[in-house]
């Protein structure tokens, strides 16, 4: 392993300070002269033909510019997922304001005013006439036959159906389970509620400042949407107070940018967190049918998946989404067959998309809580059925023809069982008694960016180095919080050896930073990285290039190290990098600027394994999480400090989706969740020790070795927390999350029946 | 109608709105934006302030209960243009990831430290349980308070 100077290390973020004296202006902290407030009116109805919009009465209401809505919008249709123009599986069925409504939830109009309040107003005094329709609020309704049509096409949005490999056949002893597996629809939960800023100026030119994930993105969606040119529109990615996905789509831009251009004046569109859980996204409600044939030493022979998936109302993301799910498993097991059917629905309901993972939680969670049913039929440990069938490195990945790369889960699942102490708590007794106890593991699979047979991977960036020798990296960044910044820092820091606070980062700009997908797909440190890397040793070199002329030595016998290029061997009569910019300057007239385009060529597995132990009151069905380690597969660690704050975050998030986490739907199709009171997530006092562990290796084409880190840290842990719970009641509980009245639930029942799973289709 | 009260240490005047609330005359009126907000219902905690050494959420308060008050927020902790000894700690133990918790974070951890001197994790859990992270799971911002807690203690 080589020996490295900032890699690995946990310098701060350079805004660090900003964000802890409150400086940091966030876009809700953004001021533009004579910024108009937008408010939205949201349908009360799951699903409604809108026959009326009078805003007469919100015209009268002092301080209100304009009311737009359908009838005055332009009809377009468009996809708020969408990148790059043309994208496959991008289905164009959203509107800047709806003609039906689809959900409670759904844009119906938009108010305009000198203040929130006045917008609010407006938007109480709006008088829409609905006529409402069947509302279809669930997957399995929307594909029953007479189900009413959401989408002229109908309720099917997409189907795939993947199948490789050959099931060898099954010993007489080998057994076949089947588990019902359901996820739940879960609100991203950034602290920062959803925000948006537009100006459209006197000379034709939009710009929109948001906390979003790709700046190159919003532009074709806006542009496109809009009629106007690219160079026409600037999109300005501004502080984002915490995304996990939430903040990929394009939301809000498309109605900010529209209310902008109608009203001439810059608009604020600010939503409340009830509109946030609601009128925004959330995590897909989803279940799979896992069946298994496994022998009796253990080997999975055959595995086959069925997922139904509901969409919502618009189809956002959701076909990929699913097909995300079904690109998992493979990477993660070595499995004779592996066929995995998908169906993708319209529903009445919130529109679902990108949430930290992927796919990857969601599938992670059916496959591992089936695998611990079937290691316990064969009277397995759930640790060795895992270490049987655990991909090695090297593998390739059958259902893509790729490797899995430097894949080093079973070290991850050895060192942590060593260190959980495994072996020796998995037979402890869960106790008989009011509170029970257990143990749980499970592991995960994710990516490593977007590099694939169907989607390029490639960036671009410039890097310049001033006559002091500071450096100005210029690439579209797009800091979610989770240190974008200060790991390109690093990596640039390493490879010229000059202190990270040297080189100066600044967020994505269309107009001014170069073209660059955007923050998604785990692509910043090991693709961005790597790019950034192969942009510093293209700096370096250009430094060497110009050291050698000056000096009149050979190129060959330099290299860079301390700030400066120096003879191989020593000696100190090279030049500091400040001497060799001003003077290749003045001498050559040569700028020391650098770009780079990088591409991708591989895209191997990211892992995580997690141990958990729980206490389970069986008189309350309170659980509560005694202790975590999670171990990740991590390459390298650029910032340690990163690396372990992305996975105790991933902890939180995971256990509230395990326990607690839920927006609900009543009957009517409206949202449960009103607000942090009643969508609870883990607070301070209820988050348990978490231990990280970081399995560190060189390979792969990440950075020195890295690995992507913030989505792979919360794949296995809602499965973790339900394996633990299960093992401590001797319950199959498979619908998240595991409410206390679920628990309670499963309890009675096993009373007369023995433990129930639920119908496996 | 008028209100009077002091402001990090500075006496305020302001006309506001009898039914305003605290968090949007900070905001608002003041410009100080560095109190956020994220859920309007005293939930999360981005909008901690302290009034008389008390953590309140300014997004509960009317601003017209604060008169004659003496308030803290985010912008009057840092001394001059450094960090104190919790902003460091908070800075150094990886407690900011997103940043936008952090000033509510740190003003009840704040308000904690007034009233306990070295305060065990436990005290520290429950002090910052009203306030929402969706990034870090808490621990490194309870490490942080810890630290910054025995630094001010000075040696024992």
């Amino acid at each position: 392993m080589a020996a490295f100077k900032y890699v690995g290390l946990s310098p701060p973020c350079p805004d660090a300070f900003a964000k802890a004296s409150g400086e940091l202006r966030y876009a809700t902290d953004l001021r533009l002269a004579g910024m108009s407030y937008a408010c939205l009116l949201t349908s009360p109805h799951a699903h409604a033909r809108i026959d009326s919009i009078d805003a007469r009465r919100a015209l009268q209401v002092s301080g209100v510019i304009g009311v737009y809505s359908h009838e005055d919008a332009p009809a377009t249709r468009y996809c708020r997922y969408r990148i790059v123009p043309g994208q496959a599986g991008c289905v164009d069925d959203e509107s800047l304001f709806a003609v039906t409504a689809r959900f409670v939830g759904d844009r119906i109009a938009a108010v305009v005013a000198t203040s929130p309040q006045a917008a609010r107003e407006g938007v109480r005094r709006i008088e829409v006439g609905y006529t409402p329709l069947p509302a279809v609020l669930s997957a399995e309704t929307a594909l029953e036959p007479d189900a009413a049509h959401i989408h002229a096409g109908g309720n099917l949005l997409h189907r795939f159906d993947h199948a490789t490999g050959d099931a060898p056949v099954a010993p007489a002893d080998a057994v076949r389970t089947c588990t019902r597996v359901s996820t739940q629809m879960l609100h991203h939960a950034a602290i920062e509620p959803h925000t948006c800023l537009a100006n459209f100026d006197a000379s034709g030119r939009l710009t929109v400042w948001s906390p979003c994930q790709s700046v190159y993105g919003a532009r074709t969606v806006v542009a496109d949407l809009l009629g106007l040119a690219y160079n026409k529109v600037r999109i300005v990615k501004v502080p984002m107070g915490g995304s996990f996905g939430g903040k990929q789509e394009f939301i809000l831009e498309p109605v900010t940018a529209y209310l902008a251009m109608r009203t001439g004046r810059p608009v604020c569109l600010t939503l409340d967190r009830e509109a946030c859980i609601r009128s925004t996204m959330v995590r897909a409600q989803q279940r799979s049918d896992v069946r298994s044939t496994v022998g009796a030493d253990g080997l999975i022979l055959d595995l086959e998946v069925d997922t139904l998936l509901a969409a919502g109302a618009y189809a956002s993301s959701s076909p990929d989404y699913s097909e995300a799910m079904a690109h998992k498993l493979t990477r993660l097991y070595r499995v004779g067959r592996y066929h995995h059917r998908g169906r993708v629905a319209y529903t009445n309901t919130p529109v679902a998309g990108g949430m930290r993972g992927w796919g990857a939680p969601d599938i992670a969670t059916c496959a591992e809580i089936h695998l611990d049913q079937v290691a316990s039929r064969l009277g397995l440990d759930p640790l060795e059925i895992r270490l049987r069938n655990l991909v090695h490195p090297g593998d390739i990945d059958p259902l893509t023809g790729h490797s899995v790369g430097e894949a080093w889960v079973r070290r991850c699942l050895a060192r942590g069982a060593e260190a959980f102490g495994w072996r020796e708590r998995v037979g402890l007794p869960a106790g008989t008694g009011r509170i029970r106890r257990a143990v749980g593991l499970a592991c995960g699979a994710h990516k490593n960016g977007i590099f694939s047979d169907a989607f390029p991977e490639a960036t671009t960036m410039t890097l310049k180095m001033n006559e002091d020798g500071s450096l100005d990296l210029n690439a579209s960044i797009h800091e979610v919080g989770a240190g974008s910044a200060v790991t390109l820092q690093t990596i640039i820091a390493e490879e010229l050896d000059v202190a990270p606070q040297m080189i100066s980062t600044r967020e994505a700009d269309s107009e001014s930073t170069p073209y660059d997908f955007g923050c998604f797909g785990s692509r910043l440190t090991y693709f961005c990285g790597a790019a950034a890397r192969a942009l510093a040793a293209k700096m370096r070199a250009r430094l060497i290039e110009a050291a050698a002329e000056l000096l009149a030595v050979a190129s060959e016998n330099l290299c860079a190290a301390g700030g400066r290029v120096v003879p191989l061997g020593g000696g100190d009569s090279g030049l500091s990098y400040a001497q060799i910019v001003q003077a290749a300057r003045m001498r050559y007239a040569r700028d020391m600027i650098v770009t780079h385009t990088h591409r991708g060529t591989s895209n191997p597995g990211s892992y995580c394994v997690q141990f958990a132990e729980v206490e389970v009151d069986v008189l309350t069905g309170l659980v509560r999480v005694n202790e975590v380690l999670t171990v990740v597969d991590i390459g390298r660690a650029i910032n340690r400090q990163m690396v372990e704050g992305q996975c105790r975050g991933a902890i939180q998030s995971g256990i509230g989706s395990a326990l607690c986490e839920e927006v609900t739907i009543d009957g009517a199709g409206r949202t449960g969740a009103g607000g942090f009171k009643n969508y609870h997530l883990i607070n301070a006092a209820d988050m348990p020790p978490v231990r990280v562990l970081l399995v560190e290796h060189d390979g792969d084409e990440g950075p020195y070795g890295a690995k992507s880190v913030g989505e792979i840290a919360v794949v296995p842990t809602a499965a973790t927390i339900v394996n633990a719970v299960n093992r401590a009641l001797g319950t199959r509980l498979a619908t998240l999350p595991l409410t206390p009245d679920r628990i309670l639930a499963a309890l009675g029942d096993r009373a007369p029946s023995g433990s129930r799973e639920p119908a496996c289709g | 109608m008028r209100l009077n009260c002091i402001i990090n240490g500075a006496a305020v005047s302001v006309d506001i709105d009898a039914d305003a609330r605290l968090i949007d005359v900070l905001r608002d009126a003041l410009a100080l934006t560095g109190t956020k907000e994220g859920c309007a219902e005293g939930e999360c905690g981005a909008c901690t302030v302290l009034i008389d050494g008390l953590a309140v959420n300014s997004c509960l308060v009317l601003a017209a209960q604060v008169e004659g008050r003496s308030l803290l927020t985010i912008e009057g902790l840092a001394s001059g243009d450094g960090a104190n000894a919790l902003q460091r700690n908070f800075i150094e133990r990886g407690a900011i990831q997103c940043g936008f918790c952090t000033p509510g974070m740190l003003m009840s951890a704040t308000a904690l430290l007034m009233r306990v001197q070295q305060p065990s994790r436990e005290e520290i859990r429950r002090a910052l349980a009203g306030n929402l992270c969706r990034c870090t799971g808490y621990e490194p911002i309870i490490e942080a308070v810890a630290a910054a807690a025995d630094e001010m203690a000075g040696p024992a």
